[in-house]
């Protein structure tokens, strides 16, 4: 219907906008997940830091990824983690029947990013294992991008409350499923199960175990570059845009040309495809043992709510409350002292005041006042010899409450971080005119 | 008479018992600014919902330029050419000004969701173009300086004007407008009356108004179709409207013998029950919001 525009080769960018655009960010991804690993990682004064390191990457593609569904065009996914199962168990399949039957057993063959080991690494800096186990997460994102495509479907016809019904029904299924798989099969007689067979032997109710381990902070990192890549030019691009009006009113984005079907089908494919990535670089992670019972809904709740928290639609708030939950817990394990907070909380706020900028100053005030309290509560539990690490389920979850009260759009809203210090506007923003 | 560019033909929807489009014919040609009016739930908007596949006639043909549309989704319609506003304002209220006008041109766009992801120089071209237009479009409406502004947070006016620079960012070929000047003052409507003919001049398209406000349905349109009950009952240039007893009985209920009373007076509201100028704004009707079974066939 609409002829090419000939103004589009005038407006053709030249090598070096492309370079700019296109490409400068593919470097960025790489330099993110090296400092990361070479200069962040070494840096953590404990090897257990370095796992919350790991944690948190994996929950950002998680969050990030789901958001595309449930942030972008505004269905309500809750089944999240069944596409990181499927991914997870396809690429330790992959990783551990492959290793077998390219090397006759399943240990490590990676290089020194892939190395796991607490010990020192003297090896090559690539290996052969790390191709596979790299072709093993892009397998088990497609193969979780494939099923995404089916979970997809029934959003033609439903929404709301039913679909999230029908993708929690999906994910307790792929748990109970991979629960009734056999045992898997040790090296030695891997050869004699036949080859799709084979691959189905994920050890059931038992787990998947005896994988070699390839996850590091390195490719966790390039999976959290990438997935954050692709979710932010997605979403500024005129298909984001796309996906965006769905959610705000699918009979008007269908009146303006949007393909609301294919596009609800397609956020489901590509969040799923992330999720499947997490879900192998899950699997290949140090002592883990693929469980079923570990990939279920409360992992899918988890996930969910990181992206409620950080506000549906925003990626910088996926990020933040993906990072700010996984750590959450750990620190209530032990809580520190909180009072340090103080020290960039109070100058912000005194600034604020100063700039007459009375909204924000407000809320970095109660911010202020609630580091206080938690500074004395914490104080008067370790005098009197109270174990918070007891409480802290307790205290995550009063935390999260405490959020949708307060903010019950998420940190974030719709907006990123960076959108948050007020431009000058007429009107409040996001209120809606009577119609 | 020339071939028209749009054409109804002999379309019928029930919704159950009721027959809230009963063998409407309507012709427009290229160009052409044709009125559609009746009083409240003649059916008007439920043509609108017929022409932009939400709903699926049960009879009769729906016709763009020879081609038959009957049956295609609303998105594969927009794509034909036809772009519309809603009655209640349906803007995307989250998205800014800008924004919402780029999702209008999202039809013409040429570059792939791959080159999106990939940002290829094909990707940059076709963003600067969608952006150009956008902004051109803004321009127009005098909404450019509300560019960056959630489109939520705009006056009513200036979200019906939106609404319309939003429909006209897919090019379309026919625009149809669900009473664009509800809820608007005096000096809005005279701008928007304005804004109506400056936009058929300018972009050359053919125009379907629905209107209650009288006074400017009569000034736009060269023709005017009248809608009682699902059915048409009078057609012709707006003296030949006005002066139709049977028009006059449509929107005052009850026969006026030998009367020739200007419509506008009326209220254009049958039984009263509420007032012309802002109706359908204060309301949520349910032929604006189908369920799922009517939103998508
Ligand atoms: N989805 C629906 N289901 C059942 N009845 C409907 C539906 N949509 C519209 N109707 C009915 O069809 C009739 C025509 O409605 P329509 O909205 O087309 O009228 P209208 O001419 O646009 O009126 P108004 O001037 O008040 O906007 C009304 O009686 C209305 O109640
Ligand atoms: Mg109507």
């Amino acid at each position: 219907m609409h002829p090419r525009d000939p103004r589009s080769s005038q407006f053709r960018p030249g090598l070096g906008g492309v370079v700019l655009h296109g490409a400068a960010p593919l470097l960025g991804i790489v330099a993110l997940a090296l400092v990361m690993d070479l200069l962040v990682a070494p840096l953590l004064p404990e090897a257990w830091y370095a796992k919350v390191l790991a944690d948190i990457g994996i929950n950002i593609v998680l969050a990030v990824s789901l958001n595309m569904v449930n942030g972008f065009t505004g269905q309500f996914s809750i089944g999240h983690a069944g596409f990181m199962a499927i991914g997870g168990y396809t690429a330790a399949a992959v990783v551990y029947y492959g290793s077998i039957a390219l090397w006759g057993d399943a240990g490590f063959h990676g290089g020194y990013f892939s190395y796991c080991g607490l010990g020192h690494f003297n090896g090559p800096w690539f290996g052969g294992g790390d191709l596979l186990f790299v072709a093993a997460c892009l397998i088990g994102g497609l193969v979780a991008a494939v099923v995404g495509v089916f979970v997809g479907l029934p959003s033609i016809r439903l929404r709301g409350d039913y679909l999230a019904i029908v993708t929690l029904g999906f994910g307790e299924i792929v748990r109970i499923l991979i629960q009734q798989t056999p045992g898997v099969l040790p090296p030695e007689s891997a050869a004699t199960v036949p080859a799709p067979g084979r691959y189905l032997h994920l050890g059931g109710a038992l787990g998947f175990t005896n994988h070699p381990f390839y996850t590091t902070i390195f490719w966790i990192w390039l999976a959290v570059g990438a997935t954050v890549l692709v979710a932010w030019r997605l979403r500024n691009s005129t298909y984001g845009r796309a996906f965006l009006s769905i959610r705000e009113d699918e009979i008007a984005a269908a009146a303006m040309g949007v393909p609301i079907l294919l596009y609800k089908v397609m956020a489901f494919t590509f969040a799923a495809f992330f999720a499947g990535i997490a879900g192998g670089l899950f699997a290949h992670q140090l002592g883990s043992t693929l469980n079923p019972a570990d990939l279920g809904f409360a992992k899918s709740f988890d996930i969910l709510i990181m992206i409620v928290l950080g506000g549906l639609g925003s990626i910088s708030g996926a990020i933040l409350a993906a990072a700010g939950l996984t750590i959450l817990p750990e620190l209530l394990r032990n809580p520190p002292h909180v009072w340090p907070l103080l020290v960039p909380v109070v100058p912000i706020a005194l600034a604020l005041l100063l700039y007459r900028r009375r909204r924000l100053a407000r809320g970095w005030g109660i911010l202020a006042g609630g580091i206080v309290l938690l500074e004395i509560a914490r104080d008067l539990a370790v005098a009197h010899g109270v174990q918070l690490s007891d409480y802290r389920m307790v205290f995550y979850a009063l935390s999260l409450i405490l959020v949708m009260i307060l903010r019950p759009e998420g940190l974030l809203g719709t907006r990123e971080l960076w959108e948050l210090w007020p431009r000058k506007r007429k009107g409040g923003a996001g209120v809606r005119a009577s119609s | 008479m020339v071939s028209p560019l749009f054409e109804l033909r002999h379309v019928s929807l029930a919704f159950g018992g009721l027959k809230a489009v009963d063998r409407v014919d309507l012709a427009l040609p290229a160009g052409g600014l044709h009125g559609l009016i009746g009083p409240n739930g003649a059916g008007k908007t439920t043509v609108f919902n017929l022409i932009t596949g939400i709903y699926r006639p049960d009879e009769g043909d729906l016709r763009l330029a020879g081609r038959r549309l009957n049956g295609l989704s609303p998105h594969r319609i927009a794509h034909a050419g036809i772009a519309r506003t809603f009655q209640n304002i349906r803007i995307f209220a989250q998205l800014t000004v800008l924004d919402n006008v780029r999702v209008g041109c999202h039809v013409r766009a040429r570059h792939t969701m791959a080159q999106a992801i990939l940002r290829t120089a094909g990707h940059i071209a076709g963003e600067r173009l969608i952006q150009a237009d956008a902004r051109a479009l803004l321009d127009t409406f005098g909404l450019a300086d509300h560019a960056q502004e959630l489109a939520g947070s705009l006056p009513h006016g200036q979200q019906r004007r939106l609404e319309i620079a939003r429909a006209l960012a897919t090019h379309p070929t026919l625009l149809l407008l669900d009473e664009p000047a509800a809820g608007m003052n005096p000096t809005e409507k005279a701008a928007l009356k304005a804004l109506i003919r400056r936009i058929r001049d300018h972009y050359q398209l053919a125009i379907l108004l629905i209107e209650h406000d009288m006074s400017l349905v009569m000034d736009l349109c060269e023709q005017i179709t009248v809608l009682d009950y699902g059915q048409v009952i009078a057609r012709g240039t707006p003296p030949e409207v006005q002066n139709n007893p049977k028009v006059i009985e449509a929107y005052l209920g009850e026969p006026i013998p030998g009367a020739s009373a200007n419509p506008r007076a009326e209220g254009a509201t049958r039984g009263n029950t509420k007032n012309a100028g802002t109706a359908g704004t204060a309301e949520t009707r349910p032929e604006d919001h189908p369920g799922p079974e009517g939103g998508q066939g």
